[in-house]
């Protein structure tokens, strides 16, 4: 339970600690959480589920090995967001660490509850402080772009509300085990408008074209930490929510209704993502196009419901949230020094600052999907399974990568190559090698041996029936 | 030691190299770091060699499972063969001599260790390529040696006047590169369809016991492995990005992008033989795009001015010629013509390295000429080299052409017609550069002829070495003439020791034909060199500049105009495209219909003018109000019902 709570606890007295000693509690409380979650896996058999029940109605949590990757995941990246923003600004800001670590604790809820209204619950309170954060520390020069976010996210929640009683309404159950075991065949075309509450919800938060307008405006604008937040963890709710909850919970009439047109809606976005990334001037934009690009091949493997198929999309869920940190890192720390993101204006970088134009071409070959790196595996994978599906979904996929290397390789020539128009660029601090390393061990272990972590999973991923 | 402890050594070795090198390396002595690179390369290849001699039948070395699904394992594991192993000795050979060179040619360079670093981590991934026992190994390999070339292509990105364009250069391989990857991926995962696996021998076997799998899935898996075989041994119409490889440091355009890397296409249809024996389209398909590209590549060859374009383009000629070998399923044949390119083509590009690092890095040919004297060793070894890939009779390139040829007369004298043409054109454009570059007078200037010396050790023994060999290589595989016994000794290696090669037999040509074959060809290659001679060295005439040529000539020195096409017909109507998606659909309509709505809704609600403070918290703060009573209204209800 401790689990959980930690980073509550560390939220509220985040409030009365000193601002001058704000930046390193922020990183050790992330850093205990951590530490905490990474003890608990070692005595965790991957094969059980931990219960934590107090005899409340709604607060019911289990602990299962999908739900222990997502804990450590989670904890894993806000660790590193606050390492990587240690020299910002930003992180010296009470009001940022109380919110960022509020906003870990109703992730953790989201991945650990047992309830589908703990799941409706906790996914409304992870919103509240990255409003919050966007709100106060983004530059949004015009409220509209963030109340774009914010229509978006409240329409798919709704949705998703009006699901969440109807589900529960019509089974008259509500833990995920009920549920899961509850026959939704009874309900016909009524399952196929639940889930649709559900897929709208997670369609605005993966996001799915069409509902992607929000991203590359909010991840431009957002504080760099709270675009890695967004793009690392938060929309890995929705992933989460669609391989934990709603496949396993509506396999059958409603899957098979939903499949295509969301397998569509992804292969839409994967190319059409990649499409406009090659002519973005705005790294993070263009970073914000490469993530649609990339989630929305996971999110179409992921309607297949195929049991290894999902164990690979947690391999590439993981890996995006690598990827999207260090590149996003990439754009802030560009930003940060030069006062600019936009491709014109910046040009040989690699010259003056040889340590981060190392780490950003390894980030940019692990976004790449070279050999040896998680994404490798992940792509692989994941393509292929939609390529048996139906040939031509595969080959769609599969322009991600050409279409990737010419977005990509120019994201990273541009400013690091070329001439010279930077002539200073302050070299990479401590704490932003660290990060980048870390993410760089990371992406090449899970390439190397995706087994330990597919292994993992698979106990708690339900064999679907068809 | 064991055979398996051994091949785990051989692709350890690099790996180690590189990861010394890329830890260490910016720390330690120049000399060190070479030396370490070069030794593990060299210890690779000595411990091939022992390989090479204990060979017995197919072994496969399991390392570890990569991947265990319930229907699908994958393996990370490799095979010992006649073909792998041959591969090895290519690849850890040249590659240590090349490593050699490299110690003296990149002396200068601020980026030592890194150049070292990245040409280990090359021959750690050609190793995966060649040794893997299944088709996801070889991928992994494939995509690493990828991506190996496009940050060696684009290593002098420094550079202050050529650092873009090398960075450029870099981008467009590492595009064109992937455009063929995506057919390997589509290959693969029809492969997994028909099969459900990837292991080559199991593939095989499965193969052998059904006849049923001809026609249409055989040729889709079989186009698309040629598909990816086009990106990377650059054949038409993935051909574009070799030449402009060129950007990078010349022992890199030796090992990458002549003697090994480029094989890598052929040496994945020669691996996969057994399925392209049931796919004779697409055997047609290869026969005619290596005719072609054989041809094309050997026209643009003939005009440039660059020293190491005009190998670039007939390395992309002789890769075509391999694939016309690969098109009659001559398999052998044409690892044979692999293996000899490898010598005189490593030798040739190492030869131009010299020269460009004693000309103070110039490669225009138009300011060499009467480097003879000034290189002596340079010299007489790149001549050697422009002899044996010219088809000069009893050097290695004569008896590998050959072959080549007859299997084209055999099969169809159409073929071998075009097939004299380009071969014709191979020596003229070889003499023509030799010439040039080592006779006449030199057109550099007094400054530079001053400055202008012979190369030290490493770099020259490198040159020797692969001169004796592209003299001697041909004795692999001496035509069955003469040599009754001794004959066709690699042809006897590489079937009896690889998979599906046993069941392919090459034409043999009667005596006769053979005998006037050689002779039409010795002819050929002598009256080029002859003609080449009185032209250029004689009569002294010159490489014209840009506005002097004719026709034609503009024709080869522009290259057909190729890069402009793809430029017009690909690369800005995607542009383009990014452009009217980005701006116009996601914009215009999307993001602003989005806003449209929202304005909508907020404009018609009766309470406009308190809700548009103008204050996004009020906003959130109602938002949060109004969920939390939501909630809390619901969790009352839902407690009531139960």
């Amino acid at each position: 339970m401790a689990l959980i709570l930690l980073p509550l606890v560390f939220s509220l007295v985040a409030w009365f600690i000193p601002s001058n000693i704000t930046r390193i509690y922020g990183l050790i409380a992330s850093a205990a959480a951590l530490v905490v979650s990474s003890v608990a896996v070692c005595y965790f058999e991957p094969s059980e589920h931990l219960l934590i029940d107090f005899g409340l109605r709604f607060v019911r949590f289990s602990i299962d090995s999908l739900g222990f990757t997502m804990i450590l995941l989670t904890n894993a990246v806000f660790f590193l967001v606050f390492l990587s923003n240690f020299k910002r600004s930003i992180t010296n800001e009470k009001r940022f660490t109380a919110l960022a670590l509020l906003m870990q604790f109703g992730l953790l809820g989201v991945f650990t509850t047992n309830t589908i209204l703990g799941f409706y619950i906790f996914w409304e309170l992870t919103l509240l402080p990255i409003f919050l954060i966007l709100y106060w520390f983004g530059s949004f020069d015009k409220p509209r772009a963030l109340l774009q976010f914010f229509l978006y996210t409240l329409l798919g929640s709704l949705a998703m509300l009006l699901s969440v009683i109807g589900l529960m309404h019509a089974t008259n159950q509500q833990t995920y085990e009920a549920l899961l075991a509850a026959d939704l065949s009874s309900l016909g075309n009524t399952s196929i408008f639940l889930m649709g509450g559900f897929l709208l919800a997670f369609a605005v938060k993966i996001p799915l074209f069409p509902f992607h307008t929000w991203q590359a405006e909010t991840y431009t604008k957002a504080p760099t930490a709270g675009t890695m937040l967004l793009s690392a963890i938060m929309l890995k709710m929705a992933l989460f929510g669609l391989l934990k909850w709603v496949l396993p919970i509506f396999d059958g009439v409603a899957t098979d209704f939903w499949r295509w047109p969301i397998i569509t809606l992804g292969i839409i976005g994967v190319v059409y993502g990649a499409v406009v990334a090659i002519r973005q001037q705005d790294l993070k934009t263009l970073f914000a196009y490469a993530s649609l690009s990339h989630l929305g091949l996971i999110a179409a493997a992921l309607m297949l419901n195929n049991f290894d198929t999902n164990q690979i999309a947690v391999v590439q869920i993981v890996n995006h949230s690598i990827v999207s940190i260090g590149l996003f890192l990439a754009a802030g720390i560009i930003e940060q020094r030069l006062g600019t993101r936009e491709l014109g204006q910046l040009g040989g970088i690699a010259k003056v600052a040889p340590r981060f134009a190392f780490w950003f071409a390894v980030l940019t070959f692990v976004s790449l999907s070279v050999p040896f790196t998680a994404g490798f595996i992940g792509e692989f994978f994941l393509i292929k399974a939609l390529f048996s599906a139906n040939a031509l979904t595969g080959f769609l996929a599969s322009t991600t990568l050409v279409l990737g290397a010419v977005y990509m390789l120019k994201a990273y020539q541009a400013p690091m190559f070329g001439p010279t128009i930077n002539a200073t660029f302050e070299d990479l601090h401590w704490s932003e090698i660290a990060v980048f390393a870390i993410l760089s061990i990371a992406a090449i272990y899970l390439g190397l041996a995706p087994q330990c972590l597919t292994d993992f999973v698979a106990h708690s991923l339900t064999q679907p029936t068809h | 030691m064991a055979k398996d402890l051994t091949l785990l050594l051989i692709i350890a070795l690099p790996l180690l190299g590189f990861a010394i090198n890329g830890l260490f390396g910016k720390k330690l002595p120049k000399t060190i770091v070479g030396g370490i690179a070069t030794a593990v390369v060299f210890v690779s290849f000595l411990l091939a060699t022992t390989l090479f001699s204990g060979l017995h039948g197919t072994q496969i070395v399991k390392l570890f499972n990569i991947i265990n699904f319930d229907q699908l394992q994958i393996n990370a594991s490799f095979q010992i063969d006649a073909l792998s192993i041959w591969m090895t000795l290519i690849i850890t050979g040249i590659g240590s001599l090349i490593h050699l060179f490299s110690m003296g040619y990149m002396s200068h360079d601020e980026g030592y260790h890194k150049f070292f670093t990245y040409l280990n981590l090359f021959i750690f991934s050609m190793l995966l390529l060649v040794l893997g026992s299944n088709y996801f190994v070889l991928f992994f390999g494939w995509e690493g040696v990828g991506m190996c070339s496009y940050l060696l292509i684009s290593f002098h990105y420094n550079d202050a006047q050529k650092g873009l364009a090398n960075s450029l250069a870099g981008r467009k391989a590492f595009i064109m590169n992937r455009i063929g990857d995506v057919g390997l991926l589509l290959a693969l995962f029809m492969i997994l369809g028909q099969f459900n696996t990837l292991e080559f021998l199991s593939i095989g076997k499965a193969l052998q016991g059904d006849t049923t799998l001809q026609g249409g899935a055989m040729f889709f898996i079989t186009f698309c492995l040629f598909i990816a075989a086009t990106g990377k041994s650059a054949q038409i119409p993935l051909f574009t990005w070799l030449p402009d490889a060129m950007a990078g440091p010349t022992p890199v355009s030796a090992l990458i992008h002549a003697a090994t890397m480029v094989t890598a296409g052929i040496y994945l249809t020669v691996r996969s033989n057994f399925l392209f024996e049931l796919a004779p389209f697409t055997k047609d398909i290869i026969l005619y795009v290596g005719l072609a590209t054989t041809l094309v590549a050997a026209f643009m060859a003939l005009r440039q001015n660059d020293i190491k374009k005009v190998l670039a383009y007939s390395t992309v000629s002789q890769l075509g010629l391999m694939f016309v070998a690969l098109g009659f399923g001559a398999y052998t044949v044409a690892l044979f013509h692999v293996t000899t390119h490898a010598f005189f083509k490593a030798l040739l590009f190492l030869g131009s390295g010299s020269v460009i690092h004693g000309m103070h890095e110039e490669q225009d040919i138009r300011k060499m000429g009467g480097l003879a004297k000034l290189m002596p060793l340079t010299h007489l070894t790149f001549l050697i080299g422009t002899m044996a890939i010219s088809g000069i009779p009893f050097l290695s390139g004569f008896f590998s052409k050959d072959e080549i040829m007859a299997q084209a007369l055999h099969h169809n004298p159409a073929v071998y017609a075009i097939l004299v043409l380009a071969v014709t054109m191979t020596a003229i454009y070889m003499f023509r550069l030799y010439f040039l570059t080592f006779h006449g007078a030199f057109r550099g200037g007094d400054t530079l002829k001053s400055k202008v010396h012979e190369s030290g050790l490493s770099m020259t023994l490198p040159l020797i070495v692969l001169a004796v060999l592209s003299v001697f290589g041909g004795l692999l595989n001496l035509p069955g003439l003469f040599f009754k016994n001794a004959a066709h000794w690699f042809d006897h290696y590489l079937s009896h020791g690889t998979f599906g090669l046993s069941e392919v037999h090459n034409a043999h040509l009667d005596f006769s034909t053979s005998i006037g074959l050689m002779l039409f060809a010795s002819i050929i290659a002598v009256g080029v060199m002859i003609w080449a001679y009185l032209n250029y060295a004689k009569k002294g005439a010159l490489a014209k500049e840009d506005a002097a040529l004719n026709g034609w000539e503009r024709l080869s020195a522009q290259k057909l105009y190729i890069d402009e096409i793809y430029n017009t017909v690909f690369v800005k109507p995607l542009l383009a495209l990014s452009d009217f998606v980005g701006k116009v659909v996601d914009v215009q309509l999307l993001r602003n219909g989005v806003y449209a709505l929202a304005d909508g809704i907020l404009n018609t609600a009766n309470l406009t003018r308190k809700w548009q403070t103008g204050f996004l918290s009020s906003y959130l703060f109602w938002m949060v109000f109004g969920l939390i009573i939501f909630v809390a209204y619901y969790l009352l209800k839902l407690s009531v019902w139960h």
